[in-house]
């Protein structure tokens, strides 16, 4: 009873005009960064993150959940029509939902796309509801100890999914820990690698190094290719999938919801990850798996419902324990704490219009994408042909006003170019920068809890062994560093690697 | 996969390079913590974090490089085969050019030339179409943010803007 009246006190905050206008800015642009290639949900939000200030913190969060699941269903269509993944977690979808394009049936492959998103993401949000109150009222039990632990793995699990060598993503996790360090010290109040500088004292800022390493360094990246496309042109018709479709789906769909929700709770987990789990999953399970490859709506419908699942589930960690699970999250973490607020187990009660609110808003959002993904498709077509010479120059200017305008402080400009060029040899040389951000966002949070929990327990290590959900914590992250180690975990570990993390 | 990537030891792997970074970065972040003070375990002080932090970072950096003189790794030249290289490296130049404008010339004076350039530079965009859009989006922009954001963009020496 008490959810549903918290749902009614949400959908009455997610109703006023002002959120429905951020909630549909939001998915807006969440959709067209999901339908063009190459600008991903972390570039957007990072461009987008300094908006946040202009409005209550309930608008600006719910735009910015908005990019998020927006992107989800945007970066189908590109997959579909242009066999390029418009983001990280459509990258499967492209293997079965082109080749139905291909077919003449690209009406059916987004149709199912779409209508699974919706599915999906209701599901999610549904178990969100439930869900997150209740890990909220254990969380509260929570000490630094588990904290600590919780994070440490949040941040290993990332490192063990990123593409490439584990070392390398595990040196970029310590450079953010370090560069999120910098400034004054909260306990001692000494300052830190400020190199004598005034701008440096309060840190670096979340969203010059973020714009810098997802917005500058992804046009460096993406200058260096000529990019091709090859956008199917015919008629897109049958929208509405067939009773063969919805039969052969049903199952896909409910699977993918369900494995996609819970990877997505998962730390260091997220949408990619879920997406290829349910392709490699319904390939398995299927009685027909040669099928496959050449056009299968199973191989659309699980995984299209598992990263929307996922991308509802993330929400889970960053809104009950307050750790976001992975960069976008870590995100949408920088909103909160832009606007004094401190997501965690006390959110719910003390700031219950807040929580319900962008948890009626996702709703709303999810309508507002279906309407925004079926009827409207030809206009994100029409899109798809936007010449990259114009968009990456208007890209770069977006940035350094969004920068400008986060702090009005022209060192955070330079800041912003400086981890751009750094995130473009970065690139160049293997090293992601999603362990390096997840990690400068978590730093702070890491040392505080750390030291409380060695001030609390004077100085004995063994208060991280000796308390169970901690103990458990670590001991799934040393398994995980020592995974790597052993080639038959190395090769599966080199199966999920990720892009960006998300 | 090139010969260039099979090579064991070689002055110019990449890899090699990126571990020395990461050792170099580990050292500055160890002496940084230990400048700090480290405190004790029961109560550590402003250092203890870098300090152990540096030192995994050493010890990544150590195994990166191990990695790269065991098993060898790809040059430098071949991380830019078959790409515009120049194309970013004229970007980056264009960026560093305008963060020394910026506070000099300001927003509009220093933005202009650069999207200009950006336009012209990357996949060039015919001059009938460059010219307006960077004149316009930057004009555009610091209008919306000064006249109805009331936002105040830098306006340089000449305080143009």
């Amino acid at each position: 009873m008490d959810t549903l009246i918290n749902v009614a006190h949400g959908f009455g905050v997610a109703l006023q005009p002002i959120n429905l206008i951020y909630c549909f800015i939001g998915v807006f642009i969440g959709t067209l960064v999901g339908v063009l290639p190459g600008i991903g949900p972390i570039s957007a939000m990072s461009l987008l993150l300094p908006i946040t200030l202009s409005g209550t913190p309930e608008s600006g969060i719910i735009m910015m959940a908005g990019i998020y699941y927006g992107s989800m269903y945007g970066g189908s269509t590109t997959s579909i029509l242009v066999n390029i993944p418009g983001e990280a977690a459509s990258v499967v979808t492209c293997i079965d939902g082109h080749q139905m394009a291909k077919q003449g049936r690209a009406g059916p492959a987004l149709g199912i796309s779409a209508f699974g998103s919706f599915f999906a993401g209701t599901f999610a949000l549904i178990a969100l509801m439930l869900v997150a109150p209740k890990l909220a009222s254990v969380a509260i039990a929570f000490g630094p100890a588990e904290y600590f632990s919780l994070m440490v793995l949040g941040l290993v699990v990332l490192t063990f999914l990123t593409q490439g060598s584990m070392a390398k993503a595990l040196l970029m996790a310590c450079v953010g820990i370090v560069l999120g360090v910098v400034g004054l010290d909260s306990i001692t109040a000494q300052p830190r690698l400020t190199f004598g500088r005034i701008e440096l004292i309060d840190g670096i800022g979340l969203v010059p190094v973020v714009m810098g390493l997802f917005g500058i360094a992804e046009v460096l990246i993406n200058t260096e290719q000529v990019i091709k496309r090859d956008i199917i042109n015919t008629k897109i018709t049958h929208l509405f999938p067939s009773r063969e479709d919805w039969k052969a789906s049903a199952g896909p769909m409910s699977r993918g919801t369900v494995l996609g929700f819970f990877l997505g709770i998962l730390p260091g987990g997220g949408a990619v990850i879920s997406s290829f789990a349910s392709y490699a999953l319904e390939k398995r399970l299927s009685k027909t798996p040669e099928r496959f490859g050449n056009g299968a709506i199973e191989g659309v419908a699980g995984p299209e419902a598992a990263n929307n699942a996922a991308a509802g589930g993330a929400f889970i960690p960053l809104m009950t324990l307050g750790i976001p699970p992975n960069v976008v999250m870590a995100l949408l973490l920088g909103a909160f704490v832009i606007h004094g607020l401190q997501p965690g187990p006390l959110m719910i009660t003390q700031n219950p219009g807040l929580f319900w609110g962008i948890v009626a808003s996702m709703y709303i959002g999810n309508l507002m994408l279906l309407v925004l993904n079926l009827p409207m498709i030809g206009m994100w077509v029409q899109l798809l042909k936007l010449p990259y010479n114009i968009l990456f120059p208007l890209i770069i200017l977006f940035t350094i006003i969004g920068v400008y305008c986060s702090s009005n402080n022209i060192f955070d400009v330079y800041v912003m170019i400086a981890f751009g060029i750094i995130g473009y040899f970065m690139r160049k040389l293997g090293y992601e920068p999603a362990p390096l951000v997840l990690a400068f966002v978590l730093g702070p949070m890491l040392e505080n809890n750390l030291r409380k929990s060695l001030i609390l327990s004077q100085g004995d290590l063994m208060t991280f062994v000796q308390r169970p959900i901690s103990a458990v914590c670590l001991a799934f992250a040393v398994v995980l560093l020592v995974a790597p180690l052993l080639p038959a975990l190395r090769k599966k570990r080199e199966m999920v690697a990720l892009d960006e993390g998300v | 996969m090139s010969n260039d990537t099979d090579v064991k030891f070689r002055l110019n792997n990449s890899e090699l390079w990126g571990g020395l970074i990461g050792l170099a970065l580990g050292g500055f972040v160890i002496w940084s913590g230990l400048k700090l003070k480290l405190g004790t375990i029961n109560d550590p002080g402003a250092g203890f974090v870098l300090f152990y932090t540096g030192i995994l970072m050493c010890l990544f950096a150590t195994s990166i490089m191990i990695a790269a003189l065991t098993e060898g790794g790809p040059t430098f030249g071949s991380r830019w085969v078959n790409t515009r290289w120049t194309k970013p490296l004229l970007v980056i130049v264009c960026l560093v050019a305008f963060s020394f404008a910026l506070n000099p010339l300001g927003f509009l004076l220093s933005s202009i030339p650069l999207m200009l350039l950006l336009l012209r530079v990357v996949d060039p965009v015919r001059w009938s179409l460059a010219v307006p859009i960077a004149v316009l989006v930057p004009l555009g922009m610091w209008w919306i943010l000064k006249r109805l954001l009331l936002i105040q963009l830098p306006s340089g020496l000449f305080e143009i803007g």
